[in-house]
């Protein structure tokens, strides 16, 4: 009779509202795709440990990111996982490079940026040439050579 | 805050300090009451210790939530390990021993390639510092937060144990022998390690004079 | 005096940096250093080394430091109670303690768990949990990803934070 006596009390986690319906996360899963399958107590107890002010803005830009396109968010997230399996010191390369990206000129912005895609298409040996070009040079200033050198080595795609 | 023994006398706690007050430092004698389960010395020990324990960790982490995480962990070690407390070193040594070691082990865990990438990001590092109470104009903060990074990073890049040893002996003033026993190195091995990062940190900041 | 650098013992220079040594001791070595430029230069040096430490305030411990540290040693206390509960059994002989600690345990977990229901997530949910600090890292690299991404198209975002 002890044995048989159920063990009460044992529930599903209800989903909290607002969250994206609770689904297992898929392959390409990131730190946020995790997060977003832990409990809201386990998730408010860890943003609790920060500075009000700093949890406030996770929580604001982890809903950004929930409310993305799902196209445009799995597109973000295989992207970043190929991003995150470079080695630790070409990893801190893309970063610095495009936070100088993000620091150019508006208008700087797409000509760099289109730079960089062809660059990208280009075997390596053609993509050296153009890097030592004197039109490549004249083009784009010492920083933006720079950008477009690294980015379109280490970038992924 | 001034504390008298009287009161934890007074409050049930009956220990023979007469043996051991000789020797011991009025810390290692809180910790013997709260071993004996004198919950309001423990709040002593945290209200007098809690701030160089952060402020130690964070130097050492350059991140404050994880200051506090790490902090929080060191004094919940110390209560629960109540029940085994001697006081074979003075309580401040085996305090931040236990800072050290599990701040180290976050640093190694960690592998801690984001702080080095937020010492050359300013706005990352907001709101980090207290300015002192005087108006600084906005020339003068930009200066100062130049100055900090680089002090920061100059921290940053000496090697662990180095980086706890100047830490403790810049900010706690820890004789070279309490910061051996915190380290579990001779105390010679503490001059060289001090030795080797002051030499690096006069290569790298002495042009800030 | 011995001159600090020659006798292998610079760390009387820190010292004196950091005013800790007496006042004979911090005399000999100013007279010292006064003839000796090795010695002036790298006390110079050090102390501008510990004046720009000094300059590297820690920020102020948040002000729930302590009630967010009760909280986990009482989260931590509630525990012990079955601790309590098992070194009971541990004096009886085995024969007596066995069924009578298996059924016990039956009953208390059994009361137990309608006090206090565990929450299982489905197998599928269960996750290791992700610090924020992980989050807010994986956030900024996304958003750098995306902003690169957004710039080639016509509708990039001015917003540097939109993530």
């Amino acid at each position: 009779m002890l044995l048989a006596m159920p063990l009460a009390g044992i529930q599903e986690r209800p989903s909290q509202d607002g969250d994206r319906p609770a689904a297992q996360a898929p392959p390409s899963s990131n730190a946020i795709d995790r997060w977003n399958q832990m409990s809201p107590e386990e998730r408010e107890r860890e943003l609790a440990k920060l500075p009000p002010a700093r949890a406030k803005q996770i929580r604001q830009r982890i809903q950004r990111y929930n409310q993305m396109h799902p196209e445009e968010q799995q597109a973000l997230r295989e992207r970043y996982q190929t991003f995150s399996q470079l080695p630790q010191e070409k990893r801190q390369l893309v970063r610095a490079r495009l936070r100088e990206f993000r620091q150019l000129p508006a208008e700087r912005r797409p000509i760099v940026h289109r730079e960089v895609e062809q660059m990208r298409l280009l075997p390596e040996p053609q993509r050296q040439a153009r890097l030592n070009s004197e039109d490549f040079r004249n083009r784009f200033s010492a920083d933006e050579r720079q950008i477009v050198r690294d980015l379109s080595t280490y970038l992924p795609n | 805050m001034h504390v008298n023994a009287q009161p934890y006398m007074q409050s049930g706690v009956n220990i023979d300090m007469g043996a051991v007050a000789a020797t011991l430092d009025y810390d290692a004698e809180l910790m013997l009451r709260v071993k004996e389960g004198d919950g309001v010395s423990f709040g002593v020990l945290l209200e007098k210790h809690r701030a160089s324990v952060v402020h130690f960790v964070y130097r050492l982490v350059q991140e404050q939530a994880i200051a506090e995480e790490l902090s929080q962990e060191v004094f919940l070690r110390v209560y629960r390990s109540r029940s085994g407390y001697e006081p074979t070193a003075k309580f401040k040594t085996w305090l931040f021993r236990i800072a050290t070691h599990l701040a180290l082990n976050w640093l190694r865990d960690e592998k801690h390639e984001r702080a080095q990438e937020r010492l050359d990001d300013v706005s990352a590092n907001m709101p980090v510092r207290q300015v002192s109470d005087r108006r600084l104009s906005v020339e003068q903060k930009l200066v100062y937060e130049v100055k900090l990074n680089e002090i920061r990073g100059a921290i940053a890049a000496l090697p662990e144990k180095q980086r706890a040893a100047v830490l403790m002996h810049k900010y706690e003033e820890m004789e070279y022998t309490q910061i051996a026993k915190v380290l579990g190195c001779s105390e010679s091995a503490v001059k060289s390690l001090l030795f080797r990062a002051y030499e690096t940190l006069r290569a790298r900041l002495a042009h800030m004079g | 005096m011995n001159c600090p650098i020659e006798s292998r013992d610079p760390e009387m220079l820190v010292a004196l940096c950091a005013g800790q040594l007496d006042l004979k001791t911090a005399e000999a070595l100013k007279q010292h250093l006064a003839a000796c430029a090795a010695c002036r230069s790298v006390a110079a040096e050090q102390a501008v080394v510990w004046k720009a430490l000094e300059a590297w305030e820690a920020p102020v411990v948040s002000p729930d430091f302590d009630r967010r540290l009760y909280r986990r040693i009482d989260e931590g206390a509630r525990l012990t109670w079955f601790a309590r509960f098992l070194r009971s059994f541990r004096e009886m002989p085995l024969r007596q303690a066995l069924p009578l600690t298996a059924t016990a345990g039956l009953l208390l977990m059994a009361g137990f768990l309608v006090q206090h229901p565990i929450i299982v997530a489905p197998a599928a949910q269960r996750q290791d949990s992700v610090r924020a600090n992980q989050v807010e890292r994986t956030l900024d690299d996304l958003e750098l990803l995306r902003q690169f991404s957004a710039a080639g198209s016509a509708s990039e975002s001015a917003h540097p934070d939109a993530m």
